[in-house]
């Protein structure tokens, strides 16, 4: 190296703006792209979405409870919309939020207490019985409402 | 690709401590909720009327139910947001800036529904 | 090594990633290569710079798994050139590229400095063993990891985040926990009890899914978070 000075500068240089840093996914799409990832990354993924849909989903739902502020006409009125069907289709979605983001979220305090450290996948795998069966029993009963 | 490291250490799992506990909370919370509010009177979807609503929060029981319901679930979700928005690598002050925001958001979102649900309390 | 019975090898294209500073954007550059039956993805890459195209930047050393030279993503995941079996792969193209979230130096070649930097900043290259070796009646592999930053490349949240500390530094430092041979745990403590170190990792494994050296660092985090809220030993 020592008769061939420029290659350290080189060196230097490359080191001081390196070049472009490669990401699995633009910006924050990385944590909602799932091929090729196994099931933490899904588990996290969904625990994600849920989440942040259950935030968006929080504000609507003290907005919509607003209604009841302007007594039992108004809140008639929401009564209507709220139980058709497509509506009573949503709060089977919000169903499904809330079991994914709550099982997951046992699941993640059980690994991240390390009371359960090595054993993520089969927490998962049963975790999503659990939840599928309660999804499923929780939406009977709500069509079986009508 | 210089890093600053963050400088505030110790005792930083307070906010992952207090987002698994509202979570487990949460998990008892939530059910009560869902159930009381899909699955018990027989109305479609198991929703309640106005009237009903208002017996329903008539009871102290309940009022103290959904106001626990109501911090845990604003405490939960503004601990989650903060978890999300710490992912983008912000900077210690940026990170100190996104808690502050979170707090005051949150106790506005705690205060209305205090709010609404005293009202709704105070007809019944 | 080209022999005569190479004329009979299949072809396999492989998609390279290219990139050099004064050539301006990244580019995939196609190569056919022929490829024996216990071929790696090395030996292609290797085959490449050797008769096909002497400029293309590559690291490797060992050929087996044990340095952590060679890191590469393989179709889309982390993986090893030096032991990813071309057999193994699905049919079609090969493409290859070099590791995320560390800058790219040229090529498939990325810069490793901001990865070792990463590490606490207490970081014994050796450390003194409390018993001498002759006592024990079994050995158990301990250090495990070669450092080759596949689990740095797999992590979500590195993708977004540049100031976390990442899978191999928090493993590292859970191993100092467990069997601390004159480490400073409490400095070790303090460095992981933050925002950017215990507290980022949302328990996606990808780190330990990527890892191929049986690290588990997912599962080291996870026991490092328990010491850091319940106390207790380090164990994972």
């Amino acid at each position: 190296m020592s008769d061939r000075p420029d290659e350290t500068a080189d060196i230097r240089e490359a080191r001081e703006a390196p070049g472009p840093i490669l990401r699995k996914a633009p910006g924050p799409t990385s944590w909602f792209d799932v091929r090729k990832r196994g099931t933490g990354h899904w588990a996290f993924s969904m625990n994600r979405i849920t989440g942040l849909g259950l935030v968006f989903y929080l504000y609507l739902h003290l907005i919509v409870l607003s209604q009841l502020l302007r007594g039992p006409a108004a809140w008639h009125g929401f009564l209507e919309v709220a139980t058709t069907p497509i509506f009573l289709g949503l709060d089977v979605l919000l169903l499904a939020g809330l079991l994914v983001h709550g099982l997951n979220g046992l699941r993640v305090a059980l690994i991240g207490t390390g009371l359960v450290p090595d054993r993520q996948k089969a927490l998962f795998w049963s975790f999503t019985v659990i939840g599928t069966i309660l999804l499923l029993g929780g939406a009977l009963h709500i069509a079986g409402s009508r | 690709m210089r890093v600053d490291r963050d400088p505030a250490t110790g005792r930083r799992s307070r906010a992952w401590t207090a987002t698994t506990l509202s979570g487990l909370a949460l998990l008892v919370l939530v059910t009560i909720h869902m159930v009381a509010h899909h699955f018990v009177v027989d109305e479609i979807g198991g929703l309640r009327t106005y009237s009903q609503v208002l017996d329903y929060i008539g009871n102290p029981v309940i009022l103290v139910l959904e106001l626990a319901l109501l911090v845990t679930v604003t405490v939960h979700a503004m601990l989650g947001l903060r978890s999300v928005l710490f992912d983008f690598g912000l900077s210690a002050r940026g990170r100190r800036n996104v808690t502050r925001g979170l707090v005051a958001l949150g106790m506005l979102t705690i205060g209305y529904g205090v709010v609404l649900i005293g009202v709704l309390a105070s007809r019944a | 090594m080209v022999a005569a019975q190479d004329v009979a090898d299949p072809v396999r294209t492989f998609r390279v990633f290219r990139f050099a500073r004064e050539d301006g954007p990244s580019r995939f550059d196609a190569f056919d290569v022929p490829v024996s039956a216990a071929a790696t993805v090395l030996d292609g890459l290797r085959h490449i710079r050797l008769h096909l195209d002497p400029t293309l930047s590559v690291r490797h050393s060992c050929f087996h798994a044990s340095c952590g030279t060679c890191g590469v993503r393989v179709n889309g995941r982390e993986a090893l050139a030096c032991v990813t079996a071309i057999a193994d792969l699905s049919d079609g193209d090969i493409t290859v590229e070099p590791m995320a979230n560390l800058p790219v130096l040229s090529d498939l070649v990325v810069d490793m400095a901001p990865f070792v930097e990463r590490f606490p900043p207490e970081h014994p290259l050796t450390r003194t063993s409390e018993r001498p070796l002759s006592d024990a009646s079994a050995y158990v592999r301990f250090e495990d990891c070669i450092e080759c930053g596949l689990c740095l490349s797999a992590c979500p949240v590195a993708a977004t985040d540049d100031t976390y500390v990442g899978p191999a530094a928090l493993a590292y430092a859970q191993r100092v926990l467990e069997e601390a041979r004159g480490g400073d745990r409490d400095a070790i403590l303090a460095w992981a009890d933050r925002d950017d170190a215990a507290w980022r990792c949302h328990a996606a494994f990808e780190c330990t899914e990527a890892c191929p050296s049986d690290v588990r660092p997912a599962q080291r985090i996870m026991a490092l978070r328990r010491v850091l809220t319940l106390g207790g030993s380090a164990a994972s």
